[in-house]
C-alpha cells in the first residue's frame, strides 16, 4: 500500500515539478562524467582526452536521459504535450494537404457515424415493449375479420395471449378546436399482450372491447402533454373524439410507441358478433405473444392446424386464402419493414469510403514523409528512440483522426435527418432515430482508429530495420524509397478497386431509377394535391357529411387556379387499400371461389380530370351519378380485358357483395393507374361514383389539379375545411409528385446516396493516382532535366509519365470490375429492369475511374515536361 | 518476471545481456553498505566485482530513479568529501527487504543453473 502511494507520489512529482527533476538529472549526469573525467586524469590522460574518454563511456548522453525520464513513469503524458504541439506545427506547414485528409476522412467518418446510429437505432435499440423476441405478428396482414380474430384466439395454443388492431384516424376535439389524431383501434388485451401498463390510469379490462361497453380511450404521452398540458387530472374525464363522448381511461408512459410513434390514440375494437362488420370485410392484424418454451416446430404445426380449421370454417377466393401459407413474423421485422439490407448496403459503401480515405491519407503521409526521411534517419542515429519516433507520427495522425471525427460529427448532425429520410423507414420510425452518445463514442472511436491505422504504413516505411543504416543513401538519392513507393501503389490500386466498386453499384441504381421512371403510372401528377380530410361520422350524419363533401369539392373548384378538382378513397402509388369480390352478370362461370376481386375506388366527377386519368371507352363519374340514380362503374383496362377479352365491357352488370348488392352497370374504362407497387402489372380496379358507395364516410382525400405551385393550394383548402365544419380536420398533404418520388424512394434514395458515396469514391481515388504520380516525378525531376537537355521531347516525357502513373489504375479497374461483378447481387434485390451484372453499368463506372486516372496523373505529367533542364541537374 | 527483462550491462570488454534484475540487486547490495552517489555506485560494482562487471554508466541512472520511484531507495543532495554537491542514493526499509528477497531469488535461480551445468555427460 505504501509502494502504491510513493510510486504516485513520485509520478506526480515528475508531472509537477518537471523544471526541477530535469535540472537534478542535468546536475547528476555532469556530476558523474567530471568524477570520471578526474579519474581518467589521476589514471594520466591529457583533461581533453580524458573528457572524451569520460562522456564515451558514459554512452550516449540524450539516449541516457531519455531512457532515466521514462523510469520516471510519466513519459507517455508528458510527451504527449510535446508530440500534440509538434503535430499541430506539421499539420500546419501543409494546410491544404491536411484540410484535404481530414475533410476526406472527416466524410468517411461521418457518413459511417451517422449510418452507425441508424443501425443501432432500427435494429439494436429494443422496441418499447417487454420482451420483444416472443412478440409475433400472423400472416395476412390487416387482413383479419372480428369472427376470424375469435376464431384463431380460441384455436391457437401456442400463444399466452392474441391481440388484434388495426390503425385509424380519430377527430379529437378540444376546446381548442378539432385535430386529428393517428391511433390504433384494439382487442382489450393488447397492452396485456405487449406487457406494457400504463404511466397514468389503466389499460383496457377485458369486455370493453365488446358491445355494450362504455367508449374509453388512452393517450399517448405526447398527446397528453400537447392537447392536456400534462394534467393527471384527465383520467376519467370525458373528451369528444369521433363526436362520441369518450372517457380517458389512461396515459401511456413517456418513449411508449405501438404501432408506429404516430399512433397517439388508443381506443377498444367493438367485436360484435351480431354486426356486418364482425363477418365483413378483413382488416386487423393479429399479433401473439408465443408461450414459454414453445419452439419454432411448435408454432408451425399450431398454425398449421389453426389454418386447417379456418379452411373448414369459412371458404376463401383463391385472392386471400388464409389456408395458404401460414406464418408469423417477428415484431421487429413487422414493424420496420426490410430496412436491413438498404440500411446495411449504405453502411458498407460509406465504410468503403471510410477505407478509400484511410488508403488515402495513408499514401499522403507517406508521399510528405519521404521529404523528412533524412531528418528521421539522422534523428535515430543521434540515439532518438525509436519508440518516441513512432509515437510522434502516430500522434500526428491521430490527431488528424481527432479533427477528421469533429467534421465528421458536423456533418452526421447536419445530413442525419436527410440520411434517415431517404431510407425505406417508415416514415413516423424516423423520428424515433437520433445522433446520440452512441455516436459521439462511435465517431470518436472511428477517429483514433483511423488515426493508428493510416500511421501504420508510414510507421513501418520510415522505421523499417534499413531505416538508419540507409540514413545518408535515402538523403541523397532514390534508393530508400522504392519499398514506399510499393506500398504507395498498392494504397492506389486498392482504392481504385473499391471506387470501381462503388461507381458500379451507383450506376446500376442510376439505371434502375431510369427504368422506374420510365413506368407509365396512368396519371399525371404535375401540378396535384392531395390532401386527407377527416369528418366525424356516424350513420345518422350521413347527409350532412355528403354535404359537407360536395361543398367541398364546390368550393375547391373555385379556388383561383384550381382547374378541377374530386375526391378518392385512396391516393393512386401510396395507399393499396382494400379488393371487393364481384359477381359478373355475363361471366357465371366466375362463381364462389373463382369470383374475381377488384380494388374498390370510389370517385367523385373531377376526380379523373385531377388526376390525370385518360377514360379511353365510355364515360367517367360524373355528378348526374346520383346516390338515388342508376348505379354505375367505371372499370380499368386490365378489368375490361381480364374479363372481357376481346369484347367491350360497357353495358355489363356486375354487383358486389362487399358494399351494395344492387346490379351495376359498367358506363367506362380508363387508363390503368398504378395502384401503390410501381413495379409489376396493374391489378383489377373498379371506380364507383362517391354518392352511391361511401356515403357518410368520414374519410376522404381532395385531388386538386391547379396551374400553381400546388402546395400554395394547402393553405385555402385548410381553411376551407375549417369554415364549412369547424368538427372536420385536415390529414396528410402531399404533392403527388412527392408521393410518386415516394413509391419509388427505396431506389430514388439510395440511389442519391449511393451516386455521392462513389462521386467521393472517385475523387479519392484520383488524388491517390494524383499523389503518387506527382511523387515519381518529383523523384525523377533531375532525370527529366537531363533528358530534355538531351533532347527529349516534352510530350514524349508527359507520356511516360502518365503511362507509369496509370499502372495501378489499370490494376485497380480491373480487379474493382472483377469484384464488383462477384459482389453484383448485393445490390440485387434494390435493382429494378436492369440485371446486376450490367455492362454498361460497369462499363461506366470502370471509364469514370481510368478518366478520372489520366487526368489526376496528367497534371503532374505535365508540371514534369516543363522542366527546366538547367534547374533540375543543378537541384541534384 | 524480471529475470526477462532485459537491459545492457558489459561484462569486461565482452558485451553481454545482463538480467535487469541483477543490476537492481546489486544496486540495492552496494547501497546497503552505505549512501553512495551514481558515479560511485558504478566504481564500487566494478571493484567488488574484481574489475569483471562494468555497469553500463547512462543505464545506471534510468535504473536509479526506477528504483525511487518504486521507493526501494530514496535520495538526498549533500556534500562530497570533496566538497563536491552530488545527489546521494540510500536504501529504505522496503528496498532491504527487496534486496532480502532478489538475493534468495537469486540463490535459487544460481542453484539452478548450477545444478544444471554440473551435469556430467553419460
Amino acid at each position: 500500500m505504501m509502494r502504491w502511494l510513493h510510486d504516485i507520489w513520485f509520478r506526480i512529482r515528475a508531472l509537477v515539478a518537471r523544471d526541477r527533476m530535469e535540472r537534478d538529472l542535468e546536475d547528476e549526469v555532469r556530476f558523474h562524467i567530471e568524477m570520471e573525467t578526474r579519474k581518467l586524469e589521476a589514471a594520466g590522460l591529457a583533461p581533453d582526452e580524458a573528457l572524451r574518454r569520460a562522456r564515451l563511456n558514459f554512452g550516449g548522453e540524450d539516449r541516457f536521459k531519455e531512457q532515466t525520464r521514462e523510469a520516471w513513469g510519466v513519459g507517455l503524458l508528458h510527451d504527449l504535450g510535446s508530440d500534440l504541439r509538434f503535430a499541430a506545427r506539421q499539420l500546419l506547414a501543409r494546410p491544404a494537404f491536411s484540410g484535404l485528409a481530414a475533410v476526406t476522412l472527416g466524410l468517411g467518418i461521418g457518413g459511417t457515424v451517422a449510418l452507425f446510429s441508424v443501425v443501432h437505432g432500427l435494429m439494436l435499440r429494443p422496441l418499447p415493449v417487454e420482451d420483444e423476441q416472443s412478440l409475433v405478428t400472423f400472416w395476412s396482414d390487416f387482413d383479419w375479420r372480428g369472427a376470424e380474430y375469435d376464431f384463431v384466439r380460441q384455436r391457437a395454443e401456442a400463444y399466452d395471449g392474441i391481440a388484434a388492431y388495426s390503425l385509424d384516424g380519430y377527430t379529437l376535439r378540444t376546446e381548442a378546436g378539432s385535430t386529428l389524431q393517428t391511433g390504433t383501434v384494439s382487442s382489450a388485451g393488447l397492452f396485456d399482450v405487449l406487457g406494457v401498463s400504463a404511466a397514468l390510469g389503466r389499460t383496457f379490462r377485458a369486455g370493453e372491447d365488446r358491445p355494450g361497453a362504455e367508449p374509453v380511450v388512452i393517450l399517448s404521452h405526447g398527446l397528453w402533454e400537447r392537447e392536456f398540458g400534462a394534467d393527471p387530472g384527465v383520467i376519467g374525464t370525458r373528451v369528444d373524439l369521433e363526436g362520441r363522448r369518450t372517457t380517458v381511461i389512461g396515459v401511456m408512459p413517456r418513449g411508449f410507441y405501438f404501432p408506429n410513434p404516430e399512433s397517439s390514440v388508443w381506443t377498444p375494437l367493438d367485436l360484435d358478433p351480431d354486426t356486418r362488420e364482425y363477418h365483413g370485410n378483413g382488416w386487423l392484424v393479429l399479433m401473439g405473444r408465443v408461450a414459454e418454451g414453445v419452439g419454432p416446430e411448435q408454432i408451425q404445426d399450431d398454425l398449421t392446424r389453426v389454418a386447417a380449421g379456418l379452411g373448414e370454417r369459412w371458404d376463401y377466393p383463391d385472392a386471400w386464402d388464409k389456408t395458404r401459407n401460414p406464418h408469423v413474423v417477428p415484431i421487429r421485422d413487422y414493424l420496420l419493414g426490410e430496412v436491413r439490407p438498404a440500411v446495411l448496403l449504405l453502411l458498407g459503401a460509406v465504410g468503403l469510403v471510410l477505407l478509400m480515405a484511410c488508403a488515402n491519407v495513408a499514401a499522403l503521409i507517406l508521399t510528405r514523409t519521404s521529404d523528412r526521411t533524412g531528418e528521421i534517419a539522422v534523428r535515430v542515429t543521434l540515439g532518438a528512440g525509436r519508440a518516441r519516433l513512432a509515437r510522434q507520427i502516430m500522434t500526428e495522425s491521430v490527431v488528424l483522426g481527432v479533427i477528421a471525427g469533429g467534421i465528421g460529427m458536423g456533418l452526421a448532425v447536419a445530413a442525419f435527418d436527410v440520411l434517415v429520410a431517404s431510407l425505406p423507414v417508415p416514415a413516423s420510425f424516423g423520428s424515433t432515430l437520433a445522433l446520440d452518445w452512441t455516436a459521439l463514442v462511435a465517431s470518436l472511436s472511428l477517429a483514433v482508429g483511423t488515426g493508428v491505422v493510416i500511421s501504420l504504413a508510414p510507421m513501418r516505411s520510415l522505421l523499417g530495420g534499413r531505416l538508419s543504416e540507409g540514413a545518408l543513401r535515402a538523403r541523397s538519392s532514390s534508393a530508400g524509397s522504392t519499398g514506399r513507393q510499393r506500398i504507395q501503389t498498392g494504397l492506389v490500386v486498392g482504392e481504385v478497386l473499391l471506387a470501381v466498386v462503388l461507381a458500379s453499384g451507383a450506376a446500376l441504381l442510376v439505371r434502375t431509377v431510369q427504368e422506374i421512371r420510365a413506368i407509365d403510372l396512368g396519371l399525371e401528377p404535375a401540378g396535384v394535391l392531395a390532401v386527407d380530410v377527416l369528418i366525424p361520422s356516424d350513420p345518422t350524419s350521413a347527409d350532412e357529411v355528403a354535404q359537407f363533401h360536395a361543398a367541398l369539392v364546390e368550393q375547391v373548384r373555385g379556388l383561383p387556379g384550381v382547374e378541377s378538382a374530386g375526391l378518392i378513397n385512396r391516393v393512386p402509388a401510396r395507399d393499396g387499400g382494400w379488393q371487393a369480390t364481384l359477381t359478373l352478370a355475363d361471366r357465371p362461370d366466375l362463381e364462389g371461389d373463382s369470383r374475381p376481386n377488384a380494388f374498390y375506388r370510389p370517385v367523385t366527377s373531377g376526380t379523373f380530370s385531377a388526376l390525370g386519368v385518360e377514360v379511353i371507352e365510355g364515360r367517367g363519374v360524373e355528378d348526374a351519378d346520383r346516390a338515388e340514380g342508376r348505379r354505375v362503374a367505371v372499370v380499368n383496362e386490365t378489368f375490361a380485358r381480364t374479363m372481357f377479352p376481346g369484347e367491350s365491357a360497357l353495358g355489363r352488370i356486375i354487383s358486389s357483395n362487399g358494399f351494395t348488392r344492387a346490379d351495376i352497370e359498367i358506363v367506362g374504362v380508363v387508363r390503368n393507374v398504378v395502384i401503390d407497387d410501381l413495379v409489376g402489372p396493374v391489378p383489377m380496379a373498379a371506380y364507383y361514383p362517391w354518392s352511391q358507395t361511401l356515403r357518410g364516410s368520414g374519410y376522404a382525400v381532395l385531388v386538386a389539379k391547379t396551374s400553381l405551385e400546388p402546395v400554395a393550394l394547402a393553405g385555402p383548402i385548410r381553411s376551407l375545411v375549417r369554415q364549412l365544419d369547424s368538427r372536420a380536420a385536415v390529414g396528410r398533404i402531399e404533392t403527388m409528385d412527392q408521393v410518386v418520388d415516394d413509391a419509388m424512394a427505396e431506389p430514388l434514395r439510395l440511389r442519391f446516396f449511393l451516386a455521392l458515396f462513389s462521386v467521393l469514391g472517385i475523387v479519392l481515388g484520383s488524388v491517390g493516382v494524383y499523389g503518387v504520380v506527382s511523387y515519381s516525378v518529383q523523384r525523377r525531376t533531375p532525370e527529366f532535366g537531363i533528358r530534355l537537355a538531351l533532347g527529349a521531347a516534352p510530350g514524349d516525357l508527359m507520356a511516360t509519365v502518365v503511362r507509369a502513373g496509370m499502372l495501378p489504375v489499370a490494376v485497380g479497374v480491373v480487379a474493382g470490375s472483377v469484384v464488383a461483378l462477384v459482389a453484383s447481387n448485393v445490390v440485387a434485390g434494390f435493382l429494378f429492369g436492369v440485371e446486376p451484372t450490367d455492362p454498361t453499368s460497369l462499363a461506366a463506372a470502370a471509364g469514370t475511374l481510368f478518366a478520372s486516372g489520366v487526368i489526376a496523373a496528367l497534371v503532374p505529367a505535365w508540371r514534369a515536361s516543363a522542366t527546366d533542364p538547367g534547374t533540375a541537374i543543378r537541384a541534384r | 518476471m524480471t529475470l526477462l527483462l532485459l537491459t545492457e550491462m558489459t561484462m569486461g570488454t565482452e558485451s553481454a545481456d545482463m538480467i535487469r534484475g541483477t543490476m537492481d540487486m546489486l544496486i540495492l547490495k552496494v547501497l546497503s553498505l552505505e549512501p553512495m552517489h551514481g558515479w560511485g555506485i558504478t566504481e564500487r560494482i566494478h571493484q567488488i566485482s574484481e574489475e569483471t562487471l562494468q555497469v553500463n554508466q547512462g543505464s545506471l541512472y534510468a535504473a536509479l530513479h526506477r528504483l525511487t520511484r518504486q521507493g526501494w531507495i530514496d535520495s538526498d543532495w549533500r556534500m562530497t568529501p570533496n566538497r563536491r554537491r552530488a545527489r546521494y542514493y540510500l536504501l529504505t526499509r522496503a528496498g532491504e527487504k527487496q534486496l532480502g528477497a532478489e538475493r534468495e531469488q537469486w540463490a535459487r535461480l544460481s542453484h539452478a543453473v548450477e545444478r544444471i551445468l554440473g551435469l556430467e555427460a553419460g
